[in-house]
């Protein structure tokens, strides 16, 4: 078993191609640092985010979730965030009632400019799941965690 | 208001307005009713209206062919306006026989304020905000309050919001808001973990028999996310981890098609406090987008629709 000291957050983070996946992109060509802890999915729109990703997601042992999409108003479909934002907001408040961490579930509007704002995000979400640990939610007893989340 | 019912049903059958009517009869058991359909104009004498027509009848509308006479309460006739402003069933369709519903009597409350067996009360009778527990003919008089659903207690529009005929008028409300909220009371005072430890308890008793699933009008696709294969999103196999998840994913699913009628709940043969989580579901999305499920028939569905400035206080 791994020590604690040693414990790094398994972030996912579900990106929107258009922007946040660009802005992903920007980040790294740029030579800007951000936290290795995101394992990126690139997705055609935030709207693609089904909150059962999210959930599935924290199943499988994520220590958090990251969906990224366009600001509003730059929808490359014209109306995709906005509805990924209604779904984004009932699945947080509804996870939070259920016993889910709020800092789990997270959600950022990131153009594929702003390379900065990118790193910034990673950095304060890797930082938030450091502080409330391990994801043990779907963990029988005795298990490390509920999951087959590798890599 | 039942004989105005039965005239009412008897003249759409025979005018042929609709194939089939959907109301209620009395059940097997003492004081319960069953749902009844039936396009037989002989079979009309049997239909009821008393407090404990307690199914939401709506479910069915998704799966009967043809037009349809259907008795609604409120909560119902909301759940009817939802599947209208989801395209699953055309308002031309339906005619809407609505009763505006005092609430409806909970025998489970009856039984534990009797401390007797349904089997053995001789009569529950109801006069506006009292109830009549008639046991081995002695009247008991209690607030009524005492003996409605939860749901119905919680409840903000007794009367039909869409209907074609209404069946009386509607009576004064007996509300009890505080007593309807309970139990999400109780999990909101808890910290995050024992909440979870509190449904991870519940769910290890749910045997995943979809009970809440096919009795809710809201629940209509034709193929769950349970129950598919590729990628198989959760095990058929009733663990807590997966039954979790399924619900946590319904209740998303009819967020802001729920009406809160409570029948998950009900249909439950495990007894887990469902409302606690479609209520829960219904407040937030009143709160965050002050949406409530099947008010109007012309209004687009919530997942559809969005306002350019809301909920941005929860993204980063």
């Amino acid at each position: 078993m791994r020590q604690e000291s040693e414990w790094e957050p398994k972030l996912v983070g579900f990106l929107c191609k258009w922007c946040s996946y660009a802005g992903a992109d920007l980040a790294g060509t740029s030579r800007k640092k951000y936290p290795a802890n995101i394992r990126i999915i690139k997705l055609p729109c935030s709207g693609r985010v089904d909150p059962l990703f999210i959930t599935k997601a924290l199943h499988l042992g994520f220590d958090g979730v990251l969906v990224s999409g366009c600001h509003p108003g730059e929808c490359h479909y014209q109306t995709g965030n906005y509805r990924a934002r209604r779904r984004i907001a009932i699945t947080k408040k509804f996870l939070e009632y259920v016993g889910v961490d709020p800092q789990r579930v997270q959600a950022s509007w990131v153009s594929a400019s702003e390379a900065g704002k990118f790193g910034e995000v990673v950095t304060e979400v890797t930082k938030g799941l450091k502080e409330i640990g391990p994801n043990r939610l779907f963990a029988e007893e005795g298990q490390e965690h509920g999951t087959k989340a590798t890599g | 208001m039942e004989q105005r019912l039965r005239d009412e049903a008897k003249t759409l059958l025979e005018q042929g307005k609709v194939d089939y009517i959907i109301g209620f009869e009395p059940g097997s058991l003492k004081f319960t009713t069953t749902p009844l359909i039936t396009k037989d104009k002989d079979d009309i004498d049997r239909l009821v209206i008393n407090p404990f027509i307690v199914n939401n009848l709506s479910v069915f509308l998704t799966e009967i062919e043809g037009r349809v006479g259907i008795v609604a309460k409120g909560c119902d006739s909301r759940s009817i306006v939802s599947l209208i402003q989801d395209n699953k069933v055309a308002r031309e369709d339906i005619v809407i026989l609505g009763v505006p519903c005092p609430g409806i009597i909970d025998l489970g409350k009856v039984e534990r304020l009797a401390g007797k067996d349904r089997d053995e009360l001789d009569d529950i009778t109801r006069d506006g905000d009292k109830v009549m527990v008639t046991v081995d003919g002695k009247k008991n008089e209690s607030p009524v309050t005492e003996v409605l659903y939860d749901n119905c207690l919680g409840c903000e529009f007794p009367a039909p919001q869409e209907y074609d005929v209404l069946l009386g008028e509607p009576g004064p409300l007996a509300a009890d808001k505080a007593a309807s909220r309970q139990g999400i009371e109780a999990l909101e005072g808890m910290p995050p973990e024992q909440r979870w430890e509190f449904w991870k308890e519940e769910f290890s008793r749910c045997i995943r028999c979809y009970a809440c699933r096919n009795v809710c009008p809201a629940c209509f696709c034709q193929r769950c996310f349970v129950e598919e294969s590729e990628p198989q999103w959760i095990l058929p196999v009733p663990r807590w981890q997966d039954n979790l998840i399924f619900q946590v994913i319904r209740n998303i699913h009819v967020a802001g098609r729920c009406t809160d009628c409570g029948e998950c709940e009900r249909a439950c043969p495990v007894n887990i406090p469902l409302r606690s989580l479609t209520k829960e579901m219904y407040d937030i999305v009143g709160d965050l987008f002050h949406f409530k499920a099947g008010m109007d028939k012309d209004a687009p569905p919530l997942m559809t629709h969005y306002e350019y400035e809301e909920a941005e206080d929860l993204i980063r």
